[in-house]
């Protein structure tokens, strides 16, 4: 089963995001931000990919991401960011922490399940 | 924050002028039209894409809500079907039913023929019998009659004679019936034995060809007929009833996708949300600007620290993270946008 997580601080797109995951078959973990997101992969959770916004309380998108990359087993999973943010140097710096896609919201259903076959071929 | 005002805790310079002059306050108020323009522009922005995307919501609502009458119908005449089917294959069994009944019922009455058959060859063996004792009767006639030519000495040579070919055909007769009589006893075993015991069909290594134009297979030809068709009802009955579910299937799968595109329209709750976030920031800004020249003319606050904290549109931009609010900022203050034309998905 292909577990992928979900970052978002806002309620609304954790909940139409995991309807669209779990009816395409992905089993999904979700996190109201990127701390506590950290924390769940600290407790020994593996997703096989990681869906991040960027703005977001306590923790932004692009320092989860940075800190991700030093867990264990998470050098190599894909982490997409998704996010309303357009600007060019956020976009760099999330490719730099070691983000491996960016998508601007909205993001339509199947656009969004095209991406994942990408970066998760055997999924 | 730079739009932050500080508020002096020492009477500023002026205050002991007990003046306020108009040039400073006309130029802190300056810049809030501008600014509340942008505004303006953001919170209709706001009201657009929301409305956008009620709308859009709306029409896809409105696609599932017809889908799922024709889902409606189409399970609607899948049960017609499936009642249809019922009804029909519960014809079929019962006469399928009649024609195994009609079946046993031949296969009794050619039964009972051939019992009355071989009933008919036992009885002849009445008659051989008879005729064995005919033959017995006519051979002690013959001896008699040959005892009598030998008392008749001379005159009774040629009726000797007759009378040895008498008991002769006497002896041939008593044969002959006693042949038939086997030959009867042995057919009737068998017939007997084909009547009670039928396993010798299983263990037959070869058949009659089963073209052969007889009453049996005439009967039996009509039988087999009567139950091709009514298995090609059943299966006519069953391609409708597998067409009727396969559509029913493809409703509800057209169903899944459009609730599906529906869900994902719910972004536009996240972006709006932080769209009025930006124009809530931005009313404060004006809120504290308006408060500090409110300030400033009681005398409490600088003429500098007014022009420190001064909002500015271009501080307003900074803030905007969407391209969507940068190139409505772009509209509402004439300059325009650098377009980036970055891709919307890009994987690195």
């Amino acid at each position: 089963m292909t577990t992928v997580m979900l970052v978002d601080d806002s309620a609304t797109m954790l909940m139409s995001l995991k309807s669209i995951l779990t009816k395409a078959g992905y089993t999904v973990e979700t996190a109201g931000h990127g701390k506590e997101a950290l924390d769940k992969l600290g407790k020994g959770l593996k997703p096989n990919l990681i869906i991040s916004d960027v703005n977001m309380p306590q923790m932004d998108g692009i320092t989860f991401v940075r800190e991700a990359r030093k867990s264990p087993g998470m050098r190599f999973t894909p982490m997409l960011m998704l996010t309303t943010e357009s600007e060019q140097s956020k976009r760099a710096e999330a490719k730099t922490a070691g983000a491996t896609g960016w998508l601007v919201k909205p993001v339509g259903p199947d656009q969004l399940l095209g991406v994942i076959k990408q970066v998760l071929p055997g999924a | 924050m730079a739009s932050l005002l500080r508020r002096h805790s020492q009477a500023p310079e002026e205050s002991e002028q007990r003046g306020v002059r108009g040039d400073v306050v006309a130029e802190a108020l300056e810049p809030i039209p501008a600014f509340c323009e942008v505004i303006d522009g953001h919170v209709k922005d706001v009201i657009d894409q929301t409305g956008e995307a009620a709308h859009a919501i709306v029409q896809q609502m409105v696609k599932v809500d017809s889908l799922a009458e024709v889902m409606a119908g189409d399970v609607s005449q899948l049960a017609g079907t499936l009642t249809r089917t019922e009804k029909e294959l519960s014809q079929v069994s019962s006469s399928n039913d009649q024609l195994v009944g009609r079946l046993i019922s031949y296969f009794l009455y050619r039964d009972h023929q051939i019992r009355a058959l071989v009933d008919q060859m036992r009885d002849l063996n009445e008659h051989v019998t008879q005729i064995e004792q005919v033959s017995r009767a006519t051979n002690i006639l013959a001896l008699n009659a040959m005892i009598e030519a030998v008392r008749a000495g001379e005159a009774g040579e040629g009726f000797s004679v007759v009378a040895d070919e008498v008991r002769k055909l006497a002896h041939r007769s008593s044969e002959a019936a006693h042949g038939i009589g086997s030959s009867i006893a042995d057919l009737t075993a068998k017939l007997d034995g084909v009547l009670s015991d039928d396993t010798q069909f299983d263990r037959a290594q070869e058949f009659p060809a089963n073209d052969e134009d007889t009453a049996m297979t005439r009967r039996l030809g009509g039988i087999a007929n009567a139950q091709r068709e009514m298995s090609e009802m059943v299966s006519g009955i069953l391609r409708d009833t597998i067409a009727a579910a396969r559509q029913v299937q493809q409703s509800s799968d057209t169903l899944v996708s459009e609730t599906t595109q529906a869900v994902g329209h719910v972004q536009f709750q996240d972006i709006s949300r932080q769209m009025l976030e930006h124009v809530a920031e931005a009313v404060a800004d004006v809120r504290r600007q308006a408060e500090a020249v409110s300030g400033y003319a009681r005398g409490e606050i600088s003429a500098e620290a007014i022009r420190d904290g001064a909002i500015n549109v271009e501080d307003l931009r900074a803030k905007h993270v969407m391209a969507r609010q940068r190139f409505t900022h772009a509209a509402q203050t004439g300059i325009a946008e650098q377009d980036a034309n970055e891709p919307l998905i890009e994987l690195f």
